[in-house]
């Protein structure tokens, strides 16, 4: 470890602190996301799968292998596909008409000429 | 490779003009004492005040105050630099909600105006009292990177990560670009603590960089030999901003270089599902592990596991709602144009910000290759569908989602039915861990 620091700082010009800053912190940004791989890998399935037999226990079955399957994404992803399909396929009741059909009433009393007219008294 | 010929072409242009025109502030100067020196000659002429006198003095004075007179060759290489990120962000769609408000900013800081002597007129962004001054303060003071990393925590989706938790390392090798950078700019002569914040540009995270930039390079911390530091959180939020929007341009030239065309069609086992418990779990236990071991990462690594939990949580969908929505919103504006306007030419064209320019490039490649080789090594270890795509090592760098989206391109190009963007997202997630976990250590050292 000397023998790194005293060449990198021969050859580079930087000096001993630096260097020493670079090395520490570099390892403890590998050491923060190895310790949250390590928890995720092997500590929480560990504690899922207790807790997941305590339930059994608790409620009384037998966990068998059916129970712990896992679904991948892959599985999901085609399930979830072929029901987007069929609601897809499903649709209203279609009338085929597709003229446009012409509103009968085309006025109102808002914009209806005699409404606007002042009656005058003759 | 015609739009990375286009930008490169542009960028080493503008640095041309650059440091060709890097002083505009004294010329400036130079002709106003010119001027001062014309008018100091003729005393009459203040005090005849006939009526045509006092019309031609408002004139001269309202010319005086305009932006025709007051612009110099830096103003306007500046408003070139602001316009050319609007015409980035509108043409090749690079990161257009941050390129925008940078790009306006950049033109709205740079705007000339009368500064001489003591006059405030209380318009640009370092003059005391102007909005734009009130608004930088969220910059200056680290309030936006939080804001931001709450946002950011609500709307990211961890399940890629616990998926394949060991893809996590490869968001940490990338982060040698941080540290090597710090290196190179001490060697190039800057202050530790501003090498710590030229080094942040290395972890493609423009929060981090603005938040760590604010604390260790922000023009008011005093060196252990009586000097100020520099400020360059400007220089360095740019820097920042612009080389992740560049992501499309630089990674893939990179990884090309580093893979082989089998090793890009190296197919991952595909993600498993994760539960509900898992998400929840993840960011409590990610915020304890992560503050316990960098507790000066916490303004950023607190605010991103409570953005995250908020999302899993279920409960609270109204409060994950508005942080991944509005509250980004509003906060990606103030801050994209506070960082944009503090680029003013007299403060931001000097030869320390075309050294960053360059560190920060220098950063970015880095921190790709570093994912990318790591990602090789780890395969000396692996067999079979356990082995890793080393394109998935380049979104180690953080730039969320754009480094896992070059990732999926890369990807698709090699093999049309390979698709690594899921596997890509858990390196460029734990990269943005890593990262404000390298700021917090950064920090800690030379804060």
């Amino acid at each position: 470890m000397n023998d790194l620091l005293f060449l990198i700082n021969t050859f580079a010009g930087i000096d001993r602190q630096a260097t020493i800053i670079v090395i520490i912190g570099y390892m403890i940004v590998f050491l923060a996301l190895v310790l949250l791989y390590l928890v995720f890998r092997y500590v929480m399935p560990v504690f899922f799968k207790i807790s997941m037999y305590r339930r059994a226990a608790r409620e009384g079955r037998h966990l068998d292998d059916s129970e712990k399957q896992v679904l991948t994404g892959e599985v999901n992803a085609a399930i979830a596909t072929a029901l987007y399909l069929y609601f897809d396929e499903i649709h209203d009741f279609e009338s085929n008409v597709i003229t446009i059909r012409k509103v009968s009433k085309s006025y109102s009393p808002w914009n209806s000429k005699l409404y606007n007219m002042r009656n005058l008294e003759r | 490779m015609r739009r990375f010929i286009t930008v490169i072409g542009v960028l080493v242009i503008l640095s041309l003009t650059w440091t060709a025109f890097i002083k505009p502030e004294k010329e400036s100067k130079q002709r106003n004492e010119t001027e001062l020196v014309t008018d100091n000659k003729n005393p009459d002429l203040v005090q005849q005040d006939t009526d045509d006198e006092v019309a031609f003095r408002g004139l001269r004075k309202f010319w005086e105050y305009s932006g025709f007179r007051n612009a110099t060759k830096g103003h306007l290489i500046m408003i070139t630099v602001g316009l050319l990120f609007i015409f980035l962000a509108i043409k090749y769609d690079y990161e257009p909600l941050l390129l925008i408000p940078i790009g306006t900013g950049i033109i709205i800081g740079n705007i000339p105006f009368y500064q001489e002597g003591a006059v405030n007129l209380q318009l640009g962004i370092y003059e005391t009292g102007s909005v734009l001054n009130y608004l930088y303060f969220g910059v200056l003071k680290g309030v936006y990177p939080p804001l931001i990393f709450l946002g950011l925590g609500a709307m990211t989706d961890f399940s890629s990560l616990l998926s394949n938790p060991r893809l996590m390392i490869l968001g940490a090798a990338a982060q040698i670009g941080i540290f090597l950078t710090f290196l190179g700019a001490l060697m190039l002569g800057f202050a530790p603590p501003e090498a710590g914040a030229i080094g942040i540009i290395g972890g493609a995270d423009g929060p981090t960089a603005i938040f760590l930039s604010s604390r260790l390079a922000n023009g008011v911390n005093i060196l252990p030999d009586g000097e100020t530091v520099r400020n360059l959180i400007g220089p360095i939020a740019i820097a920042a901003y612009s080389y992740m929007a560049l992501v499309p341009v630089i990674q893939p030239p990179i990884m090309r270089l580093l893979t082989s065309k089998r090793e890009r069609k190296i197919r991952m086992k595909p993600p498993r599902a994760v539960s509900k418990t898992e998400k929840i779990m993840f960011p409590v236990i990610g915020l304890l592990l992560t503050a316990f071991i960098s507790p000066s990462s916490l303004p950023l690594l607190g605010m991103l596991f409570f953005g995250n939990i908020l999302k899993e949580s279920g409960v609270t969908k109204r409060l994950a709602e508005t942080a991944r929505t509005s509250m980004v919103d509003i906060v990606t504006i103030l801050l994209g144009l506070t960082v944009g306007a503090s680029t003013q030419a007299d403060v931001f064209l000097t030869p320390d910000s075309l050294l960053i320019f360059i560190l920060g490039a220098i950063s970015f490649m880095l921190a790709t290759a570093g994912g990318l080789l790591f990602a090789k090594v780890m395969n000396l270890f692996l067999r079979g569908e356990n082995r890793i795509n080393p394109l998935v090592g380049a979104a180690g760098v953080s730039a969320v989602p754009d480094s896992a989206r070059v990732v999926q391109n890369e990807g698709l190009r090699a093999d049309p039915t390979n698709h690594l963007l899921m596997h890509a997202m858990t390196p460029n997630v734990s990269g943005v861990i890593g990262s404000a976990v390298a700021a917090g250590i950064l920090l800690s050292f030379l804060g």
